[in-house]
């Protein structure tokens, strides 16, 4: 028996070679708000649907596949977690930085001219609870891919105001024990809403002039609707079928935000006049750590009146359209950490 | 003034590499075009006939 608490998550802040290949060095480990180990989940079938037994009732098993549920990577935000999940979520990377720190560009990646197709870079995953000789948990999932991400922030005070969770996917390969020593518990350079530079929506400054006091919170969002990754040849691991690779489908970037109605608001003439431009948003905690994304060409689709503890708010969903030259977003991290997706 | 540091990036067909500012501003438009970043390059030494002979 063993608390949740000695749970530890460790995960590759470097990609792997390829989908089948473990990346056990460049690992990191880090703390989660999410309190649950990561699943395996084996499927098995039987033989009810066929006939020729004489009866209806299932006689055999037979090993199907491992349907791996997807795993929430929750935390605060900071630099280094926002680096990883940015370049693991989007793909198309830059780094720049001989020492610290180190500075990521990162815009989502086109399959038309990224190096693998429609598959985003891959990473490993670890789970240890009492590692050893007895240990109650020990394994290495392999090929893992960030399906979707969330970020997070509002009118509040301490980590939580600054929040960023991504849900992971896995192919099914693991290897137990892991054969990996993770490292002692990395301290991230967290954000919080403090530390909010630059707040620029479509031509509304809400951090200084006439809006500077009417925002509330956002919530972005990006979903790489990854395929089934079953396929001949995609693999197996104690016998059941494995996941051989995850194509994104249509993404999706969403973005909403609140902000408290004010005599001469913007927010609702910038949509009746169909009014575009980019958005900012930007922290920064220090020379050495700051996150912007720059949404290129944002509009807005729905401005609805609302109620927000109380203060006449309006809630406004964003349309995210993608510029010619400068594509839909980028996101630009500094960070101490060297190596994040190389 | 400081130098601002830059990465070399590879064109989508692979046959041209560039030297690039490594701001979002400069890097965006040619990621979204679909270069990637490649390592630098190594360094060549041109050497001339005339430095050749003189042993330079």
């Amino acid at each position: 028996m063993a608390n949740i608490n000695e749970l530890m998550d460790g995960w590759s802040y470097g990609k792997q070679t390829a989908i089948g290949t473990a990346n056990s060095t460049a690992i990191w480990r880090h703390t989660n708000l999410n309190t649950k180990p990561w699943a395996k989940v084996p499927v098995n079938e039987d033989d009810r649907a066929e006939i020729g037994k004489g009866h209806e009732f299932p006689t055999q098993l037979f090993k199907s596949h491992y349907n791996m549920p997807t795993y929430e990577i929750s935390k605060y935000a900071s630099s280094e977690f926002l680096a990883w999940v940015m370049a693991f979520s989007l793909g198309n990377v830059t780094v720049v930085g001989s020492t610290a720190p180190y500075t990521y560009t990162i815009v989502p990646a086109l399959g038309a001219t990224n190096p693998t197709g429609i598959e985003l870079p891959y990473f490993s995953f670890i789970q240890q609870i009492r590692p050893g000789g007895s240990a109650v948990l020990d394994e290495m999932l392999v090929g893992c891919a960030i399906k979707g991400w969330k970020l997070s922030i509002k009118n509040s005070p301490g980590r939580s105001s600054a929040m960023c969770s991504c849900e992971c996917v896995t192919t099914g390969q693991y290897t137990s024990p892991s054969g990996v020593t993770l490292p002692a518990v990395a301290t991230p350079h967290e954000f919080n809403a403090g530390m909010i530079s630059a707040l620029t929506i479509n031509g509304i400054n809400y951090l200084s002039g006439g809006s500077a006091k009417q925002f509330v919170s956002l919530d972005a969002s990006w979903e790489n609707n990854f395929r089934p990754g079953f396929f001949p040849g995609s693999g197996n691991q104690d016998g059941y079928q494995i996941q051989g690779r995850f194509e994104w489908g249509d993404r999706a970037f969403a973005v909403q935000f609140v902000v408290r109605v004010q005599s001469g608001s913007m927010e609702y003439t910038n949509l009746i006049n169909q009014t575009t431009g980019t958005a900012t948003i930007t922290f920064t905690r220090d020379s050495s750590n700051a996150f912007t994304m720059t949404i290129q060409k944002m509009g807005f689709n729905v401005a609805e009146l609302s109620n927000t503890d109380g203060i006449a708010t309006l809630q406004v969903t964003g349309v995210q359209l993608y510029d010619s030259t400068n594509g839909l977003v980028t996101m630009s991290i500094t960070t101490p950490q060297p190596g994040v997706c190389q | 003034m400081q130098k601002v540091p830059t990465v070399f990036l590879e064109s989508p067909n692979g046959d041209e590499i560039k030297e690039v500012e490594a701001t979002a501003d400069k890097l965006t438009p040619l990621m979204v075009a679909g270069w990637h970043q490649v390592p630098a390059p190594a360094k060549h030494e041109t050497v001339t006939l005339a430095n050749a002979k003189e042993g330079k």
